[in-house]
């Protein structure tokens, strides 16, 4: 978070960056919750192995949200399109939601 | 992540959700292209927009999801599977929107690169009524419940 407001009118890299933080803690938090609900409806391997995945996509989304902002950097490049990160954060809430719904029902 | 292929074959045409298909089995090289190669490049401050727009859509569908998972393991009502009905709903309306919302993501990053107006969505209407609804329901079988016992 180094760069003025002159250079990027609304700091919209700087929200964005931090955007992705956001969602990144939310997928870390929500995979506790997912471990939780494993150990609660005795599927204590399928929670752990959730919640492992979670964690793993969070890192990269955390990882992901900096790596685009300093690339962003350049004022000469369009920010581009993130169709292939967008797509793998929708395809994991989905399986988070297949898993709840079957931790829900064994509980 | 782009892989370029020179087969023009990979350009895959026709509605949004055949599109995500295709990402999920490995075309998403040839969609991620078709999209750069629509129009021209939008205001980079409308595409960080659009990006922020979907990382808090996809966010409220995940708390949508936990919420559910919550519902499931701590109401207690005396008939055990009363709890599902509150629980279920909230999961399926997470992930209904956590789709929609790349769907929505997706049509407007192709309207603005096209300078087209950009298209409202369903999904605000869904996600008030579907909460409006869950509440109302939980309401009833709390009541229902505390009743009958």
């Amino acid at each position: 978070l180094s760069r003025p407001e002159q250079s990027d009118p609304g700091l919209a890299r700087d929200r964005t960056a931090l955007a992705w933080t956001r969602s990144a803690l939310n997928m870390a938090g929500s995979g506790a919750l997912i471990a939780r609900a494993g150990f609660a409806a005795n599927l204590d391997v399928l929670g752990v192995v959730a919640a492992l995945t979670m964690a793993a996509v969070a890192a990269l989304t955390w990882r992901h949200g900096w790596t685009l902002y300093r690339g962003r950097a350049r004022a000469d490049a369009p920010p581009g399109q993130q169709t292939g990160a967008l797509g793998l954060l929708t395809t994991a809430t989905l399986a988070i939601a297949i898993v709840a719904i079957v931790f829900s029902t064994a509980v | 992540m782009r892989v370029m292929s020179e087969d023009p074959a990979d350009t895959e045409p026709g509605p949004t959700w055949r599109r995500w298909l295709a990402s999920l089995t490995g075309r998403e090289g040839a969609r991620e292209r078709e999209l750069d190669q629509t129009g021209t490049p939008p205001d980079p401050r409308f595409t960080l927009a659009n990006e922020r727009t979907f990382l808090a859509w996809n966010r409220t569908a995940l708390a949508l999801i936990a919420a559910g998972l919550a519902a499931a393991q701590f109401l207690k009502f005396n008939v055990r599977g009363l709890r599902l009905i509150i629980a279920i709903p909230l999961i399926v309306l997470g992930a209904v929107l956590a789709l929609a919302s790349y769907l929505h993501w997706e049509d407007t990053e192709r309207a603005m690169r096209l300078r087209r107006p950009l298209r409202y969505s369903w999904m605000t209407r869904v996600l008030t009524g579907g909460i409006a609804l869950i509440a109302l329901v939980g309401a009833i079988l709390a009541v229902v419940d505390r009743l009958a016992h």
